[in-house]
């Protein structure tokens, strides 16, 4: 199975059910190499639910998800999909860094260990040239001082930058962002988003759940808006914002805009 | 009181060669014991929190079963009754100088398989306790589990486990005199013998548990440092030096 070579995420006809309420229906998503696709919708719509299902961190009970040509979770088996190997999955993910609403980073290591574990456990990268990388990925998030502190000792933009620096340093194929301000005080949205905006200007290929519809008016090169488990509109931001199709999009937009 | 200030102070200060190899022989059953209960206890968390059904019920009724008896029945047990219906016997094993007997082998293995059942306990509720997020994070990098535990989850489960963990050695060095049944001259025994000739059992008893009360002692001060040890890289020093004087 190839895939056309600018296409890295191919998802066809996904399902999922939380117990009996099904949290994604029938849902299809393509992400070509260099997009910047922003993900939109009300909350419970299934926008983080949809972004968790493209690394596997959750199960789905229909259709197919395939980062760069390769099934993520499953394999095929007499034309069925069953449930891959741990460490299949874990190999498949290095290729797909993702960033959290609430950072997680590891609490037990400094900032540089943090950033450099990653790649010389997963990757073998010596460790004199896994930390001369993490120190430059922090130079490239703005915090060049940062390396030996704690993450209990940084600031909430602080961290999430340095969780950008982690998810890079993997040189993943593709990025995603589960709602990366939301858990930010206001004045450090800022930084974050300017860092995300570098890496869209970089060519890098994103996947963002956000609330922060300035950003996806300048940084997206597509949005997607989703409600109730189904995406009912994608386009263009210059597009989307400015005249949006489905009656939902319009009402979520006035909601958010005003 | 009749109480033989002298005879107390020899044996307190000079004592006889048997009570040492006994002491010798109480903290080498008790840390032996401590590391296989230790890494027999983790193998078991791992099985209880794991999603597998018979693995999960086997180490559920595995910690049912051991916190449910006495240690001193399952010393007996071990040795004593699994010899009696011809199941297993243990042997002298002698490598060079060194012979290693059968009771003692047998002890450390009840005192193994005892502790295993409350470690077990312990290490799931560690790593019960440590934020989701610490694996999600780990998992989203790639990392498969054997990896995600070694350098994310057991460490920062280890620092909230530190002090059960303490108490449980504590529990360990003294439970080593159960021993004594299977005829095991640990400082017990010893004391016993040497009472049963002498009758100084007022002097003697007092001498034992002093031994006791020094090695319990011995393992507080090193499970201060621990701690203080594990909590000085919640922060870097440069940031407990930054912080205001008190």
């Amino acid at each position: 199975m190839t895939a056309p070579d600018d296409l890295l995420i191919e998802a066809t006809g996904i399902e999922k059910w939380f117990g009996p309420l099904k949290v994604l229906d029938r849902v299809d998503l393509i992400v070509r190499r260099g997009e910047v696709v922003v993900l939109i919708g009300p909350s419970g719509s299934g926008k983080t639910t949809l972004l968790r299902c493209i690394n596997h961190l959750e199960t789905i009970q229909n259709g197919r998800i395939a980062v760069n040509g390769h099934l993520i979770g499953y394999r095929q088996s007499n034309g069925k999909l069953v449930p891959d190997r741990e460490a299949n999955i874990a190999r498949q993910r290095r290729d797909v860094g993702m960033v959290f609403q609430r950072f997680n980073l590891f609490a037990n290591m400094t900032v540089l260990r943090n950033i450099s574990l990653a790649p010389s456990l997963l990757r073998g990268t010596p460790k004199p040239e896994a930390e001369a990388q993490a120190r430059a990925l922090l130079a490239r998030v703005g915090l060049p001082d940062k390396a030996d502190a704690y993450p209990a000792e940084l600031s909430g933009g602080q961290q999430q930058r340095v969780a950008i620096a982690r998810a890079l340093a993997m040189q993943p194929a593709v990025l995603l962002f589960d709602e990366p301000t939301s858990a930010l005080d206001p004045e450090m949205v800022g930084e974050v988003l300017a860092v995300m905006r570098d890496l869209a200007q970089s060519g890098m290929t994103m996947v963002i759940v956000t609330h922060e519809m300035g950003f996806a008016r300048q940084a997206a090169s597509r949005v997607v808006v989703m409600s109730d488990g189904r995406i009912i509109e994608q386009a263009p931001p210059e597009t989307l914002f400015t005249a949006p199709e489905h009656p939902k999009t319009r009402a979520l937009l006035g909601a958010v805009l005003r | 009181m009749n109480f033989d200030w002298s005879y107390f102070w020899a044996q307190l200060l000079t004592p006889s060669g048997a009570f040492l190899t006994g002491l010798g022989l109480t903290v080498f059953m008790a840390v032996s014991a401590q590391i296989l209960g230790s890494l027999l206890g983790l193998l078991i968390a791992f099985a209880r929190l794991s999603p597998r059904a018979p693995l999960k019920y086997a180490a559920a009724s595995y910690i049912w079963i051991i916190r449910g008896t006495p240690l001193l029945v399952q010393i007996v047990f071990i040795y004593t009754a699994l010899a009696a219906a011809n199941i297993l016997r243990f042997n002298d094993i002698t490598i060079g100088p060194v012979t290693f007997p059968g009771n003692v082998q047998a002890g450390i293995l009840a005192l193994a398989i005892n502790e295993a059942a409350y470690m077990a306990e312990i290490f799931r509720a560690g790593i019960s306790a440590v934020d989701k997020g610490q694996s999600e994070a780990a998992k989203a990098l790639g990392m498969p589990p054997i990896l995600m535990l070694r350098h994310v989850v057991l460490p920062q489960a280890l620092r909230i486990i530190l002090l059960p963990i303490g108490n449980q050695f504590n529990i360990m060095l003294k439970n080593t005199t159960l021993v004594s049944v299977i005829g095991v001259s640990e400082m017990l025994l010893v004391t016993e013998t040497i009472n049963s000739a002498t009758f100084r059992t007022f002097e003697l008893y007092s001498v034992l548990g002093l031994y006791f009360l020094l090695l319990t002692s011995l393992w507080n001060l090193f499970m201060a440092w621990a701690e203080r040890r594990l909590a000085l890289t919640r922060k870097t020093p440069r940031a407990l030096a930054l912080e205001p004087a008190h």
